[in-house]
C-alpha cells in the first residue's frame, strides 16, 4: 500500500494543477500579461528524486517518464515535450545529488534550476515545433521569471508537507529491502 | 565500463528517436484519438470534476456575497428596462410564428440557424497556456463530436477540438489560426445583404481576432457586431462572435482586415454550451480523400 502514496500523490497533483490553472487566469491580483505555469509535479519528482530514490534507484525517473506523458495528454495536443523535459530534469537531478548533501537549501537549488532548466527547454523545444511566436525578451520578462516565483512558493509547500514523509517512506522501503 | 557507456547512448538514441516520432505523429491536425488517451483524459476528467465543483460552490458563494451589495441599483435598472423587453418579446414571437408558417408554406423545416444545445461546465484549463484549451465535462456520450461550436451566453467562444466518452476539448478562439475559419457575416443594421469575411485567426498584440472580409470597401464600419454565417459547414448561423474595432486594409491593398473584438470573456469560463448543428455537415475534401 505505502509504495502507491508517490505515484497518488502525482495524480492527485497533476490533477490539482490543471483546476487551479483554470482560476490562475483569471486572479486579479497578477499583471494581466504574465503567464504562470505550474510545475507543481516537477517539483514533487524532484523532491522525490532527492528524498526518496537511493542512488541506484530510479523511481522518481520511472514516475517521470508516466505523469510527462499524462500532463502531455492532459494540457497540450502534443505527446512528447513534457515527457521528455521531465523526464530528462528528473534524470539530472537524479545525477548531481550524488554529489551533494540533502538539505533544504540543495533542495531549493535543485527545485529552481530544474524549473528554470525545464521552462527553457520547453520554450526551445516548442519554438522549434512553431507552437508559439514569442521573442525571447518578452518571454523571460513575461513567463520565465513570473513562473519561477510562483513555483518557488509551491516549492516550499511540497517541502514541508512532504520532506519528512518522504524520508520516512524510503527508510520503510528500502531499510527492509537490504 | 565501455559496455555500459555504449548502452545509455543506445538508449538515449532510441528515446530520442521515440520522441521525434511521438511529436510527429501528433503533430498533425487529428480530431480521433487513441483509446489510451480518451482514458487517460476521462479517469482525470472525473477526478478534476470531484475537485471542481466544491472549488467552484465556494468562488461563486463569494462572488454572490459581493453582488449582493448591487443588487438594488441593478434592480431600478432592470425594471425599467422591463417594459422595453415586453415589447420586443411580443415582436419576437410574432416573427417566430410566422417564419414557421413559411417555412411549411415552402416545405423547408431545416435552417442553418437550428441547433440543439449541449450544457456543459468547465472542468480544467491547459497549464501550457501557449495551448488555449480548456476540458469540459460532456463527451461522445452526450452527442459531442469534435469540430462543434461552443458558446457562452456572451457569443461564441470556440470549437470541440477531440472528443472523448466522457469529456472534451475546447480550443477557444484566441487560439485558432488558419487552418480552423469560421465564416462569419457583419451586421448592419437596414441592409439587405451584409458583408462576408472570413476569421483567420488571433492577433496577440491587439488581442481581437482578424476577420479578412471578403469584398473591399464594403458598408462595414466600427461597431458593427460580427455573427457566424454558416456557410463554413461546421457552425450554425447567428453565433456571436464579436464586435469590430477597426478596419484597416491588408498588407498588399486587396482586401480590408477587421479587427474584432470577441464578445465573450475566454478568461472567465464556467458553464458553456456545445452546439449541435442540425443542418447536417457537408463533407469536406479531406473526408472525401480518405474514404
Amino acid at each position: 500500500m505505502k509504495r502507491l502514496y508517490i505515484p497518488l500523490f502525482c495524480f492527485l497533483i497533476l490533477v490539482l494543477e490543471s483546476v487551479l490553472s483554470f482560476y490562475l487566469v483569471d486572479f486579479n491580483f497578477i499583471p494581466e500579461k504574465w503567464i504562470l505555469v505550474s510545475h507543481w509535479l516537477l517539483l514533487f519528482l524532484i523532491q522525490v528524486s532527492i528524498f526518496y530514490d537511493l542512488e541506484r534507484t530510479y523511481y522518481s525517473l520511472f514516475y517521470a517518464i508516466i505523469f510527462g506523458l499524462f500532463v502531455d495528454l492532459l494540457h497540450t495536443d502534443l505527446i512528447g515535450v513534457y515527457l521528455f523535459v521531465y523526464t530528462a530534469v528528473t534524470y539530472l537531478t537524479h545525477g548531481i545529488r550524488k554529489l551533494l548533501h540533502t538539505n533544504f537549501f540543495v533542495a531549493l537549488l535543485l527545485s529552481v534550476l530544474g524549473v528554470a532548466f525545464a521552462e527553457v527547454l520547453i520554450y526551445f523545444l516548442y519554438d522549434t515545433i512553431q507552437i508559439h511566436q514569442v521573442i525571447w525578451e518578452d518571454y523571460w520578462q513575461l513567463r520565465l521569471l513570473p513562473t519561477l516565483g510562483w513555483n518557488l512558493l509551491f516549492f516550499l509547500l511540497i517541502y514541508l508537507l512532504f520532506k519528512k514523509k518522504l524520508t520516512q517512506w524510503s527508510n520503510d522501503r528500502f531499510d527492509r529491502k537490504d | 565500463m565501455t559496455f555500459f557507456r555504449k548502452k545509455r547512448l543506445f538508449i538515449l538514441l532510441i528515446s530520442l528517436m521515440i520522441l521525434v516520432g511521438l511529436i510527429g505523429f501528433t503533430i498533425r491536425e487529428r480530431s480521433e484519438l487513441t483509446a489510451v488517451e480518451d482514458f487517460i483524459r476521462d479517469t482525470t476528467g472525473w477526478a478534476q470534476e470531484i475537485i471542481t465543483v466544491p472549488v467552484t460552490f465556494t468562488t461563486s458563494v463569494v462572488s454572490n456575497v459581493q453582488e449582493i451589495k448591487n443588487v438594488y441599483r441593478e434592480n431600478q435598472i432592470l425594471k425599467s428596462r422591463l417594459s422595453e423587453y415586453r415589447k420586443l418579446q411580443y415582436q419576437n414571437q410574432e416573427l417566430s410564428r410566422e417564419t414557421i408558417e413559411l417555412e411549411s408554406l415552402l416545405d423547408k423545416t431545416e435552417s442553418l440557424s437550428d441547433y440543439t444545445p449541449i450544457q456543459a461546465s468547465v472542468i480544467a484549463r491547459s497549464k501550457e497556456q501557449w495551448f488555449e484549451q480548456i476540458t469540459i465535462n460532456r463527451g461522445t456520450q452526450n452527442g459531442v463530436e469534435p469540430n462543434m461550436a461552443v458558446i457562452t451566453g456572451e457569443g461564441m467562444i470556440g470549437k470541440v477540438q477531440t472528443a472523448s466518452p466522457f469529456t472534451s476539448t475546447v480550443l477557444l478562439l484566441n487560439g485558432f489560426d488558419r487552418s480552423n475559419r469560421i465564416s462569419v457575416e457583419v451586421n448592419i443594421e437596414g441592409e439587405d445583404t451584409f458583408p462576408s469575411g472570413f476569421i483567420l485567426g488571433y492577433d496577440e498584440e491587439s488581442e481581437s481576432l482578424l476577420l479578412e472580409m471578403n469584398q473591399r470597401d464594403t458598408n462595414a464600419e466600427e461597431g458593427n457586431f460580427v455573427f457566424s454565417s454558416g456557410l463554413g459547414g461546421i457552425f450554425p448561423k447567428g453565433l456571436e462572435i464579436g464586435e469590430i474595432k477597426e478596419i484597416r486594409s491588408d498588407r498588399y491593398n486587396l482586401t480590408d482586415i477587421a479587427y474584432v473584438e470577441p464578445s465573450a470573456d475566454f478568461e472567465v469560463l464556467n458553464h458553456v454550451i456545445v452546439v449541435d448543428r442540425t443542418m447536417p455537415q457537408p463533407q469536406t475534401e479531406e473526408e472525401e480523400e480518405n474514404e
